[in-house]
């Protein structure tokens, strides 16, 4: 479980997290659906150690994170992680050098999935698929936790649906899974719980299925009854 | 296989009610095999988790059976089936005979109707399967 | 091996191209210079001695014998150097500046290590150092070389065989880089190490806190720089005679040069571990 409390940042005197607070399961998928700015990519880094926070706590299972914790929970941001003079092979290599977790062959079968080649280099791919190397390098990760920043933004349909179908495969089986999306349509159905973030706070959260049946709602109308109060 | 989501509408309840009209149709014969877990997910691009629960549900009406480790089938037992289908039928009437009753149409002008219809439909349905 | 191994040598292959520039520039630039100075010269001899019959000795007396020494005042000789040190000095801050401002952000990818940050910290000081070593010794080889093409080119009668190290020694510029003794080499070196680590620690305040880091890193620079001469400006300030020995002057400055490394290598450390942000 990742326990997000009352996590407080402010850029300057502009307040970014305003006491966040949530929780994401394993064998779940969480998403965090907020429009650009409301916090959602500053949560994320924060949950990877990627960016200070001042006041709260983040726990992994338990526990703040710490180097270690590298092997267990793996990030996707929404910019390059690798250097794009590197060819895939060369990419995958560097991840096999430093992570005892990183699975090759389950690697070499996402790129394949995604119909790209290891002999590719990293900077001469367009830009939707130089979001899947990077979704590959983080999936392929034997990890417990998958942390994903808009996985959807700025990528052709085509791509879009793609990168959909890794939420339905084995790929994230067991594993916890915490999306960010300010387009909830690309992956309404296949969330289990949404967050719905605005100015650094969680305004509401809840299980997707659970409003449908009880309250006869889709996602979007629980976001138009949250936002326009 | 195809499914158009309904996301006001619980999406197991909308993977049963899939299975039921498959299974009453005949188009999932009795005792076949249905697809795992995540390859309904994936085709349906929905939760696997959300299948599972459809799945759970499906197995506790006893729509469909799991032995072992095998793939889950459909059920055996007719009176299941002919009880689905007979559900099925009655909400479909039910929900025509409401909105025809709004137009105010006696009966007896209907059933003509119906069978003209019907017979157009089972034509059109026929030389569709022939293409 | 070791991540801190794996790191480096991963930081070092990123450094190898304009590695590889860097050698070839020094290289062909120096020959070119050299080449130049041995025509002029041999020009010179068929000039004075062939034309206006001058003598041997006349013509040595004139123009002075050719050595290696020759090319230490020659602009095609300094300027490679010049650049060499100016690019070195460029990638001080340009091997953290590259993980998050090149077209890729591949400092996410750097901090998710499952290592000690530090280790990023002491591959890419490894890197600089062993980019400064290599590139002495291979100014040292190729003047063994100018060496060897010197005594082929130039007759015997003409040439002063200087050696290299009595060429470094005279010159200002590669005394420099290559101190004559272990300990003035020790000194040198030890010293440029600190002004690298330091200005490590200057960057990832600036990386940690931005515009205020940035400040502060500016401050911190030229602190540490009157850190270290602290004990002159005391003394200066409050003795009227000297009043310690070189040598014990030396080791108030190795304890100096300790505190200020450490220090600056604890602060990174909290820096990296606490501060800074992607």
């Amino acid at each position: 479980m990742i326990e997000v409390k009352e996590v407080e940042k402010k850029y300057g005197k502009k307040s970014v997290l305003s006491g966040m607070s949530f929780t994401a399961h394993k064998g779940e998928v969480t998403c965090l659906i907020g429009v650009n700015g409301s916090g959602k990519t500053t949560i994320l880094n924060a949950i990877m150690g990627l960016t200070p926070f001042k006041k709260g706590d983040i726990l992994i299972d338990g526990k703040r994170l710490h180097k270690e914790m590298y092997e267990k929970i793996a990030y996707i941001p929404d910019t390059m992680t690798m250097i794009s003079s590197l060819k895939i092979s060369e990419a995958f290599e560097f991840m096999n050098d430093f992570y005892t977790v990183w699975n090759q062959e389950k690697a070499q079968s996402l790129l394949t999935f995604f119909n790209l080649t290891t002999d590719m280099k990293i900077s001469e791919l367009s830009k939707g698929n130089k979001a899947k190397v990077n979704l590959v390098l983080g999936l392929a990760l034997d990890v417990d936790y998958v942390l994903m920043d808009e996985p959807f933004s700025g990528i052709d349909i085509f791509s879009r649906e793609e990168i959909a179908n890794v939420f339905t495969s084995h790929l994230i089986e067991n594993r916890g899974v915490i999306v960010t999306t300010h387009e909830i349509q690309d992956i309404e159905h296949l969330i289990d719980k949404a967050i719905l973030i605005n100015d650094g706070i969680v305004v509401k959260e809840f299980n997707a299925e659970e409003v449908r049946e009880e309250q006869g709602m889709s996602i979007v109308d629980v976001m138009r009854e949250v936002y326009r109060s | 296989m195809r499914l158009t989501l309904d996301s006001r509408a619980p999406v197991y309840i909308q993977v049963i009610e899939y299975f039921k009209v498959q299974i009453a149709s005949g188009e999932l014969e009795k005792g076949a095999e249905i697809p795992s877990r995540r390859e309904l997910a994936n085709t349906l691009k929905i939760n696997p988790n959300t299948v599972q629960r459809a799945y759970k549900e499906m197995e506790e009406v006893g729509l469909i059976f799991t032995e072992g480790n095998m793939p889950s089938k459909v059920t055996k037992d007719e009176e299941v089936i002919k009880a689905i289908k007979d559900a099925l039928l009655q909400d479909s009437i039910t929900n025509f005979i409401t909105s025809v009753q709004s137009l105010n149409v006696p009966l007896e002008a209907i059933i003509p109707l119906i069978e003209e219809k019907y017979k157009q439909a089972n034509v059109q349905s026929k030389e569709e399967d022939n293409d | 091996m070791s991540n801190f191994l794996k790191l480096f040598n991963f930081e070092w292959n990123r450094f190898i191209k304009l590695y590889i520039i860097l050698f070839g520039l020094v290289f062909i630039v120096q020959m070119i210079g050299l080449s130049y100075l041995i025509y002029d010269y041999k020009a010179m001899i068929n000039l004075e001695i062939g034309k206006n019959h001058m003598s041997t000795e006349q013509f040595v007396d004139m123009y002075g014998m050719f050595g290696i020494d020759h090319l230490s005042i020659s602009i095609l000789f300094i300027a490679p150097i010049g650049i060499s040190v100016a690019a070195l000095l460029f990638y001080v801050p340009f091997i953290w500046y590259r993980d998050w401002f090149a077209r890729n952000t591949f400092i996410y990818r750097l901090f998710m290590l499952p290592t000690s940050r530090m280790n990023l910290l002491f591959a890419k000081l490894a890197t600089i150092i062993v980019g400064v070593l290599s590139i002495v010794a291979y100014q040292l080889i190729l003047l063994v070389l100018y060496k060897g093409i010197i005594s082929w080119t130039i007759p015997t009668a003409f040439r002063n065989d200087v050696s290299v190290l009595e060429m470094v020694m005279e010159s200002s510029y590669l005394s420099i880089v290559l101190p004559g003794g272990v300990m003035e080499f020790l000194v040198a070196y030890g010293l440029g190490t600190m002004f690298v680590i330091i200005i490590f620690t200057a960057i990832l305040m600036e990386r940690s806190f931005r515009w205020l880091g940035a400040f502060l890193g500016a401050l911190y620079i030229p602190a540490m720089a009157i850190t270290f001469y602290a004990p002159l400006i005391i003394i200066e300030l409050f003795y009227t005679s000297f009043p310690l020995y070189a040598n014990e002057l030396f080791y108030v400055f190795l304890v100096m040069w300790i505190i200020i490394t450490v220090g600056s290598l604890l602060l990174s450390r909290y820096l990296l571990n606490r501060k800074v942000t992607v």
